[in-house]
């Protein structure tokens, strides 16, 4: 029982993935946190539970608990969606599967484009139609309206997406369909396009609305089941689970826009790579999360995650809310090296999974591994997770020589080599793609490497890319976990404005933002965010008049000129694409505001003291060969749990911990900060 | 620390680095170009870039970029290497649209920036977009009246649009204004020379990592490497010879008859050759293709049989073409208009294409799919006081072939184009005084076959405030129904309906017609086929022929029609539907009794059941293989004539029952 003079002091972060979950527990009294590591399971609630009691966690003294989950994104990969139906305007029953017509593979004509989540059996039609500028040049034809719900409750729906023509300049024919429809089906969920995305584009609206109707039923049934849960074990505040935009939100507002977590689980990795850069000085960081079967690579300018408004599991179908922009590549611990016909090295992005795994597992993998090259290298030692798994080296050396060093006529050591350097490079274009396609100089960009192998890999990435310092968080394995705590209630929304800047009123500019600010305020409201903890952020989306693409321009509150925001639209049309038309002129396409509710973050303590009388204390040492060395060299090796604040290392050195493995090469140097954090400079 | 690979020859490492990286430039171009351009048909992804090495090779092209574009990439680099020879300097920037240098049409402007190290020429790159008018008579410049190319549009031979750095804008001036959208095209041509820059940069940051000879040798080794994936590829086929013919509508000059395209194709040890002899005279319209986008087409065509062997000139060595004689419908030269190349001898040579690699990789066939299609509706927006011009341009998504084993896809973009978007119908409302009346699946539009060709759609409008407005359309396959392979059968016509405000009904205008005059009140339809069927039709799974039913794609009427399969209706509210198995037995044997000799009956009395009502399109070109003018149900006497012969090839005898 929580005795009333012990307020709740722990905050907890759990991060469901696809293998493991992740527990990540910080101390407010002590200041001291934990962490923890279960298998994931079937119901992703009893892996999250099974981490709260590994993890040893009294829910009674909890004050705040964060959630990032792939229980939306699992249901958009696996398609377990509730029977969902659509109702659309007469004439456009098929545009969430005509799409754009374009397929991912250009060439392959047996490579086919998923069906739309919602069959064309379910989509039904009324007849109405608002044109562009919101004039309704056809009401609702309420009789067919009616007669299409009946429909809809005598085939026993959950869900219904209304998605019509030209709704987001007038919502008034949806949201009659939308009563309609409520009538009728009662315990139905019904989601408007309006309501989801009110802007313009039919398709990415539609696809959007599609996702929120598919998903919210479950999503806000797991919220609600897990809060149930959680609270019935002495938890009383309100769950905060992690969406797309990298804020959190609570199971009040979920039930409403469910498709906001379709990337919950791979955003915190994002949030904890400005978190650990910041506090080390960099405002530019690159995140380098490297798992066993992929990389997701997130990128950090002046302070803010990088975000895209079009992600999407199934190619075809995005879904057009603010997203961290995530880049996921087939490079992992586990990806395969194989040699192709035209017999070039390739790398991935096949990968070994967990059964059989690499060949060093000794589980019968006969192709070798990312993991596999570590180990015939040196970089990886001969026992994972703290000696709980054992690795055979010969077998690594057999699988490397016989499928890659016999064909290059290699030996085995410089096939090993081979397979990490077209990984590194992978991973480095995939970066490059992120930061030099967007306008950003990696070399102002610090490399944050985490997950189980980026810190075997980072420096080498780094030094591809001429980025001059990589930093490992202090728990690379569950950084992600970590990064759920450091998130803020987010709501973002827009609205379409399209008006010429030189004709544009500030007035009325003024007025569409404080509209969208009072909703803003509701949905606050709804999560009971004290006035004092709420701020808003305003954006403006612009672009040259002929232009397709806007680009969207931070501007104040209020907003004191048109001009001003124009010029700053110039400035950033030059940063990103090398070239400006000051005489070209411009226009405004959207409003849109970031509506951020305060949560109270975890302060870190940085450590008492910073030793700088530590002398080096190796476990023992291995020969190791590095990236452009044609021989091994004798390496310390160190247990990272011995390295204090202030600890100095002068490479080579490895430094090994229960979840993850650092490579420090020669003539780079490394720190242990007092955030516990390992600075290489490489 | 950056480590200097060995300037000798390339180690596997730098190799895989550098091809990749060569790669990434690309799309890296295509990226800065979506992001920059005016062009909405750019901007649905009409565009390509790539990346050429001194000679004009291709290297590297991007892994979104429009099919149609691919294999002329090196034309148009050598197409600059021979205007101007010794006379490219660094800062120089060069731009051409010549359909008769190896280009495709003239709406496909060109900007190649050559690239040096140290004053040493060692590569182009180039960015290709399609401006939404470059002049000529018709808004949109598809004049698909012209016999030759004077008066369709500008046509820029290789000229110099940058010197040593300086901007020629007299020059630039000249091309801009010959448009009728001189911002746009302004804004477009900035963007895309910005693109070829973004390659010049990231090629210079690779030499100084790498060195230079190390990166030109890598040019060649990219090349070489696919030259030997795909050779060795083509080693482990059966030698042989195949050959195929389809055809265009009509040549407008010589009355209502097939025009055909012949293609020959031979598997020689690990060459592939094709020859094209045979093929009909150039048309008196501009559906003919010029060397270079037949070469294009015939690339394509073969690069989907190869789908994850990357695409450059170390391709095309392995490939010897033979395009025949100059002067026919697929090796025109100047002054034959060829802008509609991509609905006419384009799609045809791609079609048969399909056709030949279906009998030799069985396993990856495809039926032919739906023909690409343009339409134009340009003139003044008077929703604003100052009337500005407007241009609806619109393409369709549509069907592609059964395969085997697998339904063709619904609602796919064409072949020419698998990556080029379809637009939002919101936004051309915005743009232009047309208000969209559908854009959706038009039922039955599949071919039938035991794999059904995917679905066409039909999309339409209604003129609202438009003044001074005409229509054009860029189509073919009215007559040359888009047709199946191995049994399977025809999917149905294309052709635009227009609908005049004052009017009792529609009148059928055709594929192809130029600058119709159209006004306020008046709308407009047409549909986009679906694409061919695979197999015979009656060997379907009646399971697969209810889902069908289920979802729309098939009527109940049709189901029996085209598969025999009697489906009975019970609640359609409900979805509750079933197969008459008993039926079905029966039906599907009459079918069989009876459908070679329906296909023998007199055209001219079936276009008289046609005129009455009695059969639709649907009969016409399935069942009995009689082709009409779709809006006078006048007979095509010639034209039934190949296309019963062609249904008999393709489809009667592969039928077993």
């Amino acid at each position: 029982m929580n005795s009333a003079d012990e307020a709740p002091y722990l905050r907890v972060a759990v991060d469901v993935g696809g293998t493991f979950t992740d527990v990540f527990v910080q101390n407010e009294r002590t200041g001291k946190s934990h962490v923890a590591k279960v298998p994931s399971t079937a119901d992703p609630i009893d892996g999250v539970l099974a981490g709260v009691r590994a993890a040893g966690i009294d829910l009674d003294r909890v004050a705040l608990f964060a959630h990032g989950t792939t229980v939306a994104t699992n249901a958009l990969i696996t398609r377990n969606f509730p029977l969902a139906a659509m109702v659309t305007t007469a004439g456009f029953r098929d545009v969430i599967e005509i799409r754009r017509g374009t397929k991912q593979d250009l060439w392959d004509t047996y490579l086919d484009v998923a069906p739309p989540p919602i069959p064309r059996r379910h989509r039904l039609t009324v007849p109405e139609r608002v044109d562009f500028s919101g004039k309704v040049l056809g009401a609702l034809d309420e009789v067919e309206a009616r007669r299409v719900a009946k429909v809809l409750r005598a085939r026993k729906m959950t869900t219904v997406a209304v998605c019509f023509a030209n709704s987001h300049a007038n919502p008034v024919n949806e949201l009659r369909m939308c009563e309609i429809l409520r009538e009728e089906l009662p315990d139905a969920y019904i989601t408007a396009s309006s309501d989801v995305l009110p802007e313009i584009f039919e398709h990415e609206r539609f696809s959007t609305t599609v996702a929120n109707a598919v998903l919210a039923p479950k999503v806000s049934a797991y919220v609600n089941n897990l809060q149930d849960k959680l609270a019935g074990d002495g938890y009383h505040h309100d769950l905060l689970v992690l969406h797309s935009g990298g804020g959190v939100m609570t199971p009040a507002t979920i039930e409403r826009h469910g498709a906001r977590l379709a990337a919950s689980g791979i955003a915190a990795g994002a949030i904890a790579t400005r978190h650990l850069a910041e506090l080390c000085g960099f405002g530019n960081a690159i995140g380098l999360d490297m798992g066993g079967t992929s990389t997701d690579i997130t990128l950090v300018a002046d302070g803010e995650i990088r975000m895209t408004n079009q992600w999407f599991v199934e190619y075809g179908y995005p879904i057009c809310f603010p997203s961290i922009e995530v880049l996921t590549i087939g490079a992992g611990g586990g990806s395969l090296a194989w040699i192709d016909e035209g017999g070039s090295l390739r790398n991935g992005p096949q990968s070994a999974g967990s059964v059989p795994g690499p060949a060093a597992y000794g589980n019968g993998g006969t192709v070798p591994t990312n993991t596999d090259a570590n180990i015939v290298l040196g970089r990886l030692g001969s026992s994972l997770i703290d000696g709980g798994m054992s690795l055979d080296r010969e077998a690594a050396a057999t699988a490397i020589k016989a499928v890659v060093g016999d064909s290059l006529g290699m030996n085995v050591e410089d096939a090993a080599e081979a397979i990490v350097a077209v990984a590194n490079a992978n991973m480095a274009d995939a970066v490059r793609l992120l930061s030099i396609r967007r306008g950003y100089d990696p070399r102002d960009f610090a490399l944050v490497a985490f997950g189980g192998a980026g810190p075997l890999h980072g420096v080498d990435v780094a030094r591809e890319l001429s980025i001059p310092t990589v930093l490992v968080p202090p728990s690379p394995g569950v950084t992600s976990a970590f990064g759920c705590l450091l998130v803020d209630i987010q709501h973002d929304l827009s609205t379409m404005y399209l008006a010429r800047a030189d004709t544009a009123r500030l007035e009325d500019v003024e007025e569409a933002f404080e509209r969208l600010e009072t909703e803003a305020n509701k949905r606050l409201d709804a999560e009971s965010v004290a006035p004092g903890d709420r701020a808003i952020e305003r954006f403006v989306d612009m672009r040259y008049v002929g232009q397709w693409r806007s680009m969207s321009v931070p501007v104040g509150h209020p907003v004191r000129s048109i001009d001003d925001i124009t010029a700053a639209f110039h400035n950033e049309h030059e940063r990103e694409h090398s070239y400006r038309r000051d005489d070209a002129p411009v226009e405004i396409y959207r409003l849109a505001v970031r509506a951020v509710g305060a949560v109270q973050k975890p302060e870190l303590t940085p450590a008492e003291r910073v030793d700088t009388t530590w002398t080096p204390n190796p476990l023992g040492h291995r020969s190791v060969r590095y990236t452009g060395g044609r021989e091994a060299v004798e390496t310390p090796v160190f247990d990272r749990t011995h390295l204090p604040a202030g600890a100095e290392l002068r490479g080579p050195a490895i430094i090994q911990q229960l979840d993850s493995t650092v490579v420090v090469p020669p003539d780079a140097a490394a720190v242990v900060d007092r955030w516990g954090t390992i600075v290489i400079t490489v | 620390m950056v480590s200097q690979a060995v300037e000798k020859d390339l180690d596997p490492v730098t190799f895989e680095v550098l091809k990749n990286a060569f790669s990434t430039i690309v799309d890296q171009m295509a990226e800065q170009i979506l992001r920059t351009c005016y062009s909405f048909v750019i901007y649905a992804r009409d565009f390509s870039s790539a990346l050429c090495d001194r000679d004009g090779n291709t290297i590297m092209q991007g892994s979104q970029d429009i099919a149609v574009h691919v294999g002329t990439l090196h034309f148009t680099a050598k197409a600059v290497i021979e205007e101007f020879g010794d006379d490219i300097n660094p800062g120089d920037v060069f731009a051409l649209n010549d359909p008769y240098l190896g280009g495709t049409h003239f709406s496909d402007m060109r900007i190649v920036r050559p690239i040096f190290h140290d004053n040493e020429l060692i590569a182009f790159s180039q960015s290709n977009g399609h401006w939404a008018d470059v002049g000529g008579k018709v808004p949109g410049s598809f004049d698909m009246t012209a016999h030759e190319h004077f008066g369709e549009g500008l046509r820029v031979t290789p000229i110099r649009i940058w010197d040593r750095g300086r901007y020629l804008h007299d020059v630039v001036r000249m091309v801009l204004a010959n448009t009728r959208s001189p911002e746009i095209a302004g804004g477009d041509l900035h963007a895309q020379a910005q693109a070829t820059k973004v390659a010049e940069d990231e090629i210079g940051r690779l030499i100084a990592k790498y060195g230079p000879n190390t990166v030109t040798t890598a040019f060649d080794r990219v090349q070489d490497y696919v030259e030997k994936v795909t050779s060795q590829r083509v080693a482990q086929l059966p030698d042989g010879e195949w050959e195929t013919e389809d055809f265009l509508d009509a040549d407008p000059a010589r009355g209502e008859g097939l025009v055909r395209v012949r293609v020959k194709l031979s598997i020689d040890g690990d060459r592939i050759r094709y020859d094209c002899s045979g093929s009909d005279p150039a048309v008196a319209n501009p559906l003919n293709a010029s060397n270079g986008s037949a070469f294009s087409g015939l690339i394509t065509g073969t690069k989907m049989f190869f789908p994850d062997v990357p695409l450059n000139s170390g391709f095309y060595r392995v490939v010897d073409v033979d395009l025949g004689p100059t002067g026919s419908v697929l090796n025109a030269t100047w002054p034959t208009a060829v802008t509609g190349f991509c609905s006419g001898a384009y799609e045809k040579i791609v079609s048969c294409v399909f056709e030949l690699w279906s009998q030799v990789v069985p396993e990856r066939a495809i039926a032919s799919c739906f023909n690409l299609e343009y339409l134009l509706v340009g003139g003044q927006d008077q929703r604003s006081p100052d009337s500005p011009n407007f241009m609806w341009y619109d393409w369709m998504v549509g069907g592609w072939g059964g395969r085997n084993g697998r339904d063709g896809s619904n609602c796919t973009s064409a072949v020419f184009g698998v990556g080029e978007e379809v637009q939002p119908f919101e936004a051309q409302e915005r743009l232009s005084p047309v208000v969209t009346t559908s854009h959706e699946i038009i039922m039955d539009s599949g071919g039938p076959g035991a794999f059904r060709g995917g679905c066409g759609v039909r999309k339409g409008g209604t003129l609202t405030d438009a003044g001074r407005t005409v229509m054009s359309y860029c189509n073919d396959r009215s007559r040359s129904v888009t047709w199946g392979i191995e049994g399977g059968l025809p999917s149905m016509p294309h052709g635009l309906w227009l609908h005049r405000h004052d009017a009792a009904g529609p009148e059928y205008l055709g594929a192809t017609f130029s600058n119709v005059a159209v006004g306020p009140g008046d709308s407009f339809e047409r549909p986009s086929a679906g694409g061919g069927g695979y197999g015979d039709p009656l060997l379907r799974d009646p399971a697969a022929v209810l889902e069908d039913v289920l979802d729309g794609y098939v009527s109940v009427r049709r189901a029996a029609l085209d598969y025999g399969v009697v489906v009975t209706e019970n609640d359609a509210d409900l979805l509750d539907y079933e197969i008459d198995v008993a039926a079905t037995n029966e039906l599907r044997e009459q079918i069989r009794q009876s459908r070679r000799s329906w296909l023998q009956e007199d055209p001219q009395d079936i276009a008289a059941r046609y005129s009455s009502g009695e059969l639709d399109k649907f009969d016409l070109v399935r069942r009995y293989g009689v082709i009409v003018d779709w809006g006078t149900g006048e007979l095509l006497g010639e034209t039934t004539k190949s296309f019963r012969a062609m249904i008999q090839r393709r489809a009667v005898a592969c039928w077993t029952t």
